[in-house]
Formats: structure tokens, C-alpha cells, sequence
């Protein structure tokens, strides 16, 4: 600081120096500006921020909504042209830096890609893409992409890595990997993958080719469960596709989808802005629940509780749809008996919600129609996921919205291969054989995570598969080949996580970047971004009814796509034959169903099928009755409750008195910030601009009882260890509650900190949602 | 075809904050200032109700512009269809601009010496297509349309101002 300097009088950040401020003044003088003089000791930010709170003033209540236009399609607009103001090619594309897959538009010019838009052709996103899609050319030419194939010469985890050759690091782990396999057996090997991203049939083909198990995409903690549930009900995962365009009512259940879902937010806006009515359930105000009609703040973990109150005031009150469930369900007395079991005021104990709101919530979904639920990631991380799942479905089932115009649909067959509901039927017949399949890891105990009902991605349970490398039972684990995973961040108990990891003999990793995950590999791979892939995809959960193109524009050198990675793999290791001779080969195979050809469907760009509606009148439902299961047969086989029901969180006040003693608030975790992915995105400097630090939600009676000020930093500590974050206190969390954020690397990783060995019953999931903590103002 | 005005409609924004990042690639900006930028405001407590309010701010091409005004070098200027752009040959970095913008809509680009502020995507408009953040806007806060069609839309209540940029919101019938 030097003598002059002029500080804001509002915020106290740095004007300017005195320097400026004397060649501000002197222009000022000079030019007879007088009337500047009071301005400038306050600094632009800080009157953009006045300006905006003059805006929206004090005394808001909310009235009529402003009428809306809503985005059309646009039809001038071709996916392949030269574009004549900036003189780039336009290639149409799909981006991927989620797994929604929107349609984008890459802007080139002299081999190097200037832009990433959206593609107004699209009849998904009418031309919109998010933050994170548009900062896609920051993760495509990022410095310090990996661009070769490394091996690690140091020891393990200390970042000496010397450059290799593909050849030489295929050859490597071909002979690492037999030389394992026949020390330890078979399954001494397990495969990661990461989330969704279009290459997860061919990851699927691998697995099987292979005859390996795997820990999937993290499934008993993301979509497993609430898929598993909805196919148990109804045999279609109907609970992922709500139909936005006609409902009048959206029921939207744990996710925000603002920051994970852009596309659904986009249609849900839409909806919302021609008056159809929202009700949003979360223990904070997200920026979804700020827009609705109801509220429900719920206790975090308690999702199930919800559901059954809800269920139990539309069947008491005779609000179902008589006529949908007399021809169309079955074990409605059971269910109807089951939610006696939770009268309002049961269901206000174990929720924290006022039982008046329930009943509000359930009366609305119930009586407007047609209504929809949007449903995600909190029904899985909770102490019952597949009841909470069932919960939501027989929701939807008893009000009669399953695949009517606005309720939520049974997404249309695409003609496409390895969709998210059938990725593991890419290639049947090399699935492991009965015998292993029974041995795959924590299958007996967790019946549904090893593919019982959705067998999309039959998965080892992590619990289980750590304890199998750090002790060798039930037999030994000595090698993994993750793709796509950054597990060391990703999955609860980061501490044992790495620990198993770093015990590995063998570790390979493909990857973009640097991740804690690679740090402790032997070999890494350099993967590609989604610019530099070519596939053709189809995602139900945004689009129900397209199988959409995404092009490679360019190549980096060094870096090889997913596909190229896991079929040249499977030719060293010597089942080639099982997989496909080249990407084309493979590319065709999967768009066989359409009759097309890869050249062709590029030409096409898209391919469309209608969305139609009552597709179980004429043969009924996928399940094994062809009707709609509130009592479900399956789960009565596999010796559990046919019926949901709401279980306490295994660490919670109620079910754990003794430990709610030392770690009084409940943790929430999951959170996800708009601007981020999962465990990725941090590194990319536009988007970390706007959201620089980890925030943990405190609510202002927590902070004041703990002398917490906003922005300091403060520790959370579980009996697994603890981490920081800084203190965002705001009125809208119970203060008997605190949210942490998730994925961010290093001390600030919730996961550091959360649970994975006491799991939900039949999927395994981890319970994050719902976890004991305490917090103190951090000691630094 | 008649000019069009950008509409910034309070109820519909998300905070997904893609405008940003959409203004920041088509003028090709790295980290830094800000043009257009996503303001949250809570959660706080009003009357008893817990409320959120997010919405981009950008500059509302005023339609007396005091920028223009303050600048020493006449610099800025307000085109016919109202938008207001400062000629970066011309801007000589002096940064009284800056301080004579009451929405701190001008910021300075510190590395070039230049002051800099949202353009409305001026080069686009001129092709015949919405400004970025119009395009991307999820949410359908941003929107890109005539006057009739604001007047209709706008009922002629709850709006501010007659300049190219205007917030409207339904929260302000009764403040109004």
C-alpha cells in the first residue's frame, strides 16, 4: 500500500493508486468534470451492486408473472457452413463436458478451435449451452493437458514421471496385467469408470470382453437406485423423464437443477413461465426452490419419511386416480396400509417439515394434471434408497401420471446401442459367468448394486472392494485400470480410498489432467476431450427421443480417444476379437439398429423418433405382472420389504443419540456449484473466477453460537477426519443443519470426511446426505 | 427491421451464470473484468419470507449516456439504434469513464490500458443475430426482442427506463 491509495468506502477493496487517482483528478480538472468528484469513491463493483438493489428494493412480495417468450427452434440455421463474419467453420458437435449432451456448435478457423456455441438447429436446446459447455475450449487447449502417455519412475505418488511411447505403455500393461492375473486369479483386477460420457457402452464392452468386474461410475451413489426403483414399479425408468412441455405441475425432488440439469432447468422455466406450478423439496433455497410455488425444507435424509406422508394424505383423501389404479396396479392395499403408518404428524417429526405443508404439497401434486417429478442424486445417498425411490415412482403411479402428456413418460426405444438402461447388453454373452458373477464384490450383500433390477451397470461395492485390496478377503485385489475416475476425490472415504489405491501393485489411469487419482498411478494415459471424440449417443435423460452426433474437430497430438484407448488395450491383452477392429467398426456397430451407417447418420446429423404416450395400453407394463407394482414381488424374493419404508440414516440424532453428543449437526453434502462438475472444472480459470472458494452453508444463529463470522474459514469434523471451507451464513439452512460442498481437491474435499462403510440395504449406497459433524472456526 | 431492445426479465434467471462466460468468449476476454455479471442477492429474510434474487447486470446503453459525456477524448459514442461504444483506438486508458458510469458498467482492462464495457454484441446484432448471452440464456432472463413486443410483454408496469436495456420483474407491481 502506498500513501494515496483510494479505498472503496463501501466495500474498502483498492480503487485505485494514488498515481491514477492523481491523473484521474487531473483529467478531471482539466476538463471541467466536476460533477465526477463524488463518484469516485466508490468502486464500480460496488454501484453495479447498488444499482441492482435499487432494482429489486425491500418490500418484495411476489405477484403475476411477466408473460414469456419462449425459445424457438430455429430452422435457417444449417449444421454445417462457413460463417461469413468470422470467416470459421461451423461444426455441429455434442458437448460433453456433463453427461447431459447438448447440442453445440464448434467454431474453427485455421485448424484450431476459436469457439464453442450451442446449436439453434437443436430441437433439445434450442440453441443454449451452459457456462461450463461454453468454457469447453479452455479444457480442450489447457496447458497442462496431459499430452503423453507417462510411466512413474519415482515412488509411488511422488510425481517423477518419465515420457513414453503408446507402444511402450500398451506393452507395459499388457505384461503387468497377465503377470497379475496369474499370480492372483481373475479377479485380482477390477476396472474403474467414470461418469457417463459417451463412452461408457464401449467401456461396458470392455468390462464384459474382458470378463472383469468393475466399479462403475460411482451408480449406488447416482442414478442406480432411483433407476432401480422406477424399474421395480413400473419396468421402465420412468422417473428420469419427466415431460416438461405439458405438465402443469412439477415436483421436483432433491436436485437443483440449475447447476447439474441446464437443460431441464431450461424446459422447467419454460414450463414455469406458462404457469405451470412448482414445488421444489431441499434443505436450502436453491436457486430452483427460490422459484417455487411450495417449499419443503426438509430434514436431510428423510426423503422417504416425505414420500410415505405425501402418499398416505393422496390415498386417505381419495385424491388417486381410481380409475388408473383399479386397472393398472397392484398391491394397493398393502401400499395403502403401509402409509397409515405415517399420518401427518409422524411425518412432521421425522421431516422437520410443518405437517400443513405436506399436506399442501401432496393436495397440489395430487389435483393438478397433469404433474411431473423431477427427481436426482438425494434419493440416492440417503439411509433407504431404493424407498425412497419406490416412494416417488407409486407417487406418480396413484395420481395416474405415468406416461401421459406432461406426467412422466416411458422414454420411445431409440435405435441406437448402449443407451444408459441397456449399456451392458452391448455385449451379453461375455458378462462374467454365474459362478463369478455370485463372487463379484459385495453382490450378495447388496443384491440390486450387482444389477438384480437395472442391469446397467452391475457394480463391486466400494466398501467392499477397498477392504478386498488393503486385506485380501474375501480374495485379493491387486490391480485396477481406471478410466475417467478420479476416485481419490470422488468416492466417500477419500483417506481409505487412496490408502487401497496406493497399496495397488498395478495402476493405470486415462485421463485429461493431473488429477490426485493419477498422481498415484504407474502408468498414465492421455485422454481426449469432447471435441477431439466422434460418437453417435442418446441420453433419456434430457432427450428422451433423440440419438444425437457428436464430430471430432480436431486432434491433439499425443492424445487418443476413449474408444482408440480401450480397443487397442483389448487387442494387446488378447481378446480383441470380442471388441471391434477400428472406432468406425465400432461406431457402425452401434447405430445398427437405425440402418444407418456412421457416414450416413453424419450427414444426418440427428435422428428423431415421435414421443408417444400410453405406450402400456395395448401389452401393459415391463414388469414381471405387466402391471404397475406397488407391491413388489422382486424385492419380496430377494427377502426385503415389498413396500417402502422409511429408515433413520444410520447416523443421525434419532438412530445415534450417543454420537450426535460429540458431533451435534447433520451433514449434508453434494452440492453442487453451477459452474462445476463432479471433481472437475476447478482448474479451468474463467469459471473459477466466478466461483473461487468452497463455501459451507451455516445458518447465522450456528456461526454466531460458534463465533463464526461470514468468510472465515472453518473446519468440519466427522469421527473420519475433517475439512475446510469458508463460511457462506445464510438464513434459509436449519440451523441444526450444515452443507458442505463437494469435489473440490485437497482440505476442502467433503469427502475426507463422510462415511462409506455404513450403507443403504440392496444398492450399498453411502449415506452423504445425512452424516454427523460438528464445526469450529478453523486454527490457522 | 425495427431496432430491438434487450429485455432482462428478474423472475426467469437461474444463476447458472452462462451469460458470463458467453460474453467472455465472444470478446475473447480471459480472467478479469467483468462485462456482464450475475448478481446474487441473499438468501436473506424479508418480511418473515426467505428470498433469492439473482440477474445479470450489464450496461444499459443509457440514452443520455454520461459516459460520453465524461469522456475527454470523445471516445464513446451512442450508435442510432441506441447502442454505446467505446472506440478502443481512441480510449487513451485515463479512467474517468470509469467513475462517470452510475451503474459501474465501465471497467478497466488493466493489462491494455483500455477501458472496456459490454457491447451488446454489436458486431452480432449487425449480422442479424442475438447477442450471446441472449443465445445461451437457460433460464430465458435475457431476451433479445422489439419494443412492441416489450410493451406487450412488460404491460407497461413493472419495467425501468427507456433505454436499450431493461429489467423488468414482477416483484415490482406493488413497489410501483
Amino acid at each position: 500500500m502506498t500513501s494515496g491509495d483510494v479505498f472503496c468506502q463501501r466495500c474498502g477493496n483498492l480503487i485505485m493508486s494514488g498515481k491514477t487517482q492523481t491523473e484521474v483528478l487531473r483529467v478531471i480538472n482539466e476538463n471541467r468534470l466536476d460533477e465526477l468528484r463524488d463518484q469516485l469513491m466508490i468502486c464500480p463493483q460496488c454501484r453495479r451492486e447498488m444499482f441492482s438493489l435499487s432494482l429489486i428494493g425491500s418490500d418484495l412480495k411476489k405477484v403475476s408473472k411477466v408473460p414469456y417468450v419462449p425459445k424457438r427452434r430455429s430452422e435457417d440455421i444449417r449444421p454445417l457452413k462457413m460463417d461469413s463474419r468470422t470467416g470459421a467453420e461451423v461444426f455441429k458437435s455434442e458437448c460433453f463436458i456433463c453427461n447431459s449432451g447438448c447440442d453445440a456448435t464448434v467454431w474453427v478457423k485455421d485448424g484450431e478451435v476459436v469457439k464453442v456455441e450451442g446449436d439453434p438447429s437443436s430441437p433439445v436446446t434450442k440453441g443454449v449451452l451452459c457456462a461450463k459447455g461454453l468454457a469447453s475450449k479452455q479444457i480442450l487447449y489447457h496447458p497442462k493437458r496431459i499430452k503423453h502417455p507417462m510411466e512413474r519412475i519415482g515412488e509411488r505418488g511422488e510425481g517423477k514421471w518419465r515420457s513414453i511411447s503408446w507402444d511402450e505403455a500398451l506393452d507395459l500393461i499388457t505384461n503387468r496385467f497377465k503377470e497379475i492375473e496369474n499370480i492372483y486369479g481373475q479377479d485380482s483386477i477390477v476396472l474403474a469408470q467414470g461418469t457417463s460420457r459417451g463412452w461408457t457402452a464401449c467401456f461396458s464392452r470392455f468390462t464384459n470382453a474382458w470378463g472383469k468386474q468393475r466399479t462403475g461410475p460411482g451408480v449406488a451413489q447416482c442414478a442406480l437406485p432411483r433407476i432401480s426403483a422406477s424399474l421395480l414399479v413400473t419396468g421402465s425408468p420412468v422417473m428420469e423423464c419427466p415431460d416438461y412441455e405439458y405438465t402443469n405441475c412439477m415436483l421436483v425432488w432433491g436436485t437443483n437443477p440449475p447447476a447439474t440439469w441446464p437443460v431441464k432447468a431450461m424446459s422447467m422455466m419454460q414450463a414455469r413461465a406458462r404457469g405451470a406450478r412448482l414445488i421444489v423439496i431441499d434443505p436450502i433455497l436453491s436457486e430452483t426452490a427460490s422459484k417455487a410455488d411450495i417449499w419443503l425444507k426438509l430434514r436431510p435424509g428423510t426423503d422417504a419419511a416425505l414420500g410415505l406422508g405425501m402418499l398416505n394424505v393422496i390415498i386417505s383423501e381419495g385424491l388417486f386416480d381410481k380409475g388408473f389404479v383399479d386397472k393398472w396396479c397392484l398391491g394397493f392395499e398393502e401400499l395403502t396400509r403401509r402409509a397409515k403408518e405415517y399420518p401427518l404428524e409422524r411425518a412432521e417429526e421425522i421431516t422437520w417439515v410443518p405437517k400443513e405443508v405436506i399436506a399442501k404439497a401432496a393436495r397440489l401434486y395430487a389435483t393438478t394434471k397433469p404433474a411431473s417429478i423431477t427427481q436426482a442424486l438425494a434419493l440416492d445417498q440417503n439411509g433407504d434408497t431404493i424407498s425412497t425411490g419406490l416412494c416417488t415412482a407409486m407417487l406418480a403411479a396413484i395420481t395416474g401420471n405415468i406416461d401421459t402428456p406432461g406426467g412422466n413418460i416411458i422414454p420411445p426405444h431409440l435405435p441406437v446401442l448402449g443407451g444408459l438402461i441397456d449399456s451392458d447388453h452391448v455385449l451379453k454373452e461375455r458378462c462374467l459367468s454365474k459362478e463369478r458373477h455370485e463372487k463379484r464384490l459385495g453382490g450378495k450383500e447388496y443384491p440390486l448394486l450387482a444389477g438384480e433390477a437395472c442391469v446397467t451397470f452391475p457394480t463391486a461395492h466400494n466398501f467392499t472392494l477397498w477392504k478386498a485390496i488393503l486385506t485380501g478377503e474375501p480374495y485379493p485385489v491387486r490391480a485396477m485400470y481406471c478410466h475417467g475416475n478420479n476416485m481419490a476425490i470422488a468416492y466417500p472415504n477419500s483417506r481409505m480410498v487412496t490408502e487401497a489405491l496406493r497399496s495397488l501393485d498395478f495402476f493405470v489411469v486415462a485421463d485429461l489432467f493431473m488429477t490426485p487419482t493419477v498422481e498415484i498411478a504407474d502408468i498414465v494415459l492421455p485422454a481426449a476431450s469432447w471435441m477431439e471424440r466422434s460418437i453417435a449417443t442418446e441420453n433419456i435423460q434430457v432427450s428422451y427421443n433423440n440419438v444425437h452426433l457428436q464430430q471430432k474437430v480436431v486432434e491433439l497430438d499425443g492424445c487418443w480417444t476413449d474408444y482408440k484407448i480401450l480397443i487397442e488395450l483389448a487387442k494387446r491383452l488378447g481378446f480383441g476379437e470380442f471388441m471391434f477392429r477400428n472406432e468406425e467398426e465400432y461406431r457402425d456397430h452401434i447405430l445398427k439398429p437405425s440402418g444407418m451407417t456412421w457416414q450416413e447418420f453424419k450427414e444426418k446429423g440427428i435422428i428423431s423418433v415421435p414421443l408417444t404416450f400410453y405406450k402400456y395400453e395395448p401389452n401393459g407394463f415391463n414388469t414381471q405382472s405387466g402391471k404397475v407394482e406397488l407391491s413388489i414381488q422382486k424385492l419380496m424374493d430377494l427377502a426385503s420389504d415389498p413396500l417402502p419404508t422409511y429408515r433413520e440414516p444410520s447416523e443421525s440424532p434419532v438412530s445415534t443419540p450417543e454420537v450426535a453428543k460429540e458431533y451435534p449437526l447433520i451433514l449434508t453434502t453434494g452440492a453442487r456449484e453451477p459452474v462445476f462438475r463432479h471433481s472437475e472444472l476447478r482448474n479451468v480459470p474463467l469459471l473459477r473466477e466466478i466461483w473461487p472458494n468452497p463455501m459451507v452453508k451455516l445458518n447465522p444463529q450456528t456461526a454466531g453460537d460458534l463465533g463464526i463470522n461470514e468468510g472465515d474459514l472453518v473446519m468440519v469434523e466427522t469421527p473420519r477426519g475433517s475439512m475446510t471451507a469458508k463460511a457462506w451464513i445464510r438464513p434459509d439452512i436449519d440451523p441444526r443443519v450444515v452443507q458442505v460442498p463437494t469435489h473440490w481437491w485437497g482440505d476442502s474435499n467433503a469427502n475426507l470426511i463422510t462415511d462409506n462403510e455404513k450403507c443403504a440395504p440392496l444398492t450399498g449406497s453411502a449415506q452423504l446426505r445425512c452424516q454427523l459433524c460438528r464445526i469450529s472456526r478453523g486454527r490457522f | 427491421m425495427p431496432d430491438k431492445i434487450l429485455m432482462v426479465d428478474i423472475d426467469q434467471c437461474i444463476g447458472c451464470y452462462t451469460c458470463e462466460i458467453a460474453c467472455k468468449q465472444e470478446n475473447e476476454m480471459g480472467t478479469g473484468p467483468r462485462w456482464c455479471r450475475v448478481l446474487r442477492v441473499g438468501p436473506r429474510e424479508i418480511q418473515g419470507e426467505l428470498l433469492l434474487d439473482i440477474f445479470p447486470t450489464l450496461c444499459i446503453h443509457c440514452d443520455n449516456p454520461t459516459c460520453v459525456y465524461f469522456c475527454p477524448v470523445g471516445a464513446i459514442a451512442r450508435r442510432e439504434d441506441g447502442i454505446v461504444l467505446i472506440d478502443k483506438e481512441q480510449c487513451t486508458g485515463c479512467g474517468v469513464c470509469v467513475y462517470g458510469c452510475p451503474y459501474g458498467a465501465i471497467l478497466m482492462d488493466e493489462e491494455e490500458n483500455i477501458a472496456g464495457k459490454c457491447s451488446l454484441c454489436a458486431s452480432r446484432i449487425d449480422y442479424g443475430l442475438e447477442p450471446s448471452c441472449v443465445q445461451h440464456c437457460i433460464g430465458g432472463a435475457l431476451q433479445f426482442i422489439t419494443e412492441e413486443e416489450f410493451v406487450r410483454i412488460s404491460q407497461g408496469t413493472h419495467m425501468t427506463g427507456t433505454s436499450k436495456v431493461r429489467y423488468v420483474s414482477s416483484k415490482w407491481k406493488l413497489a410501483l
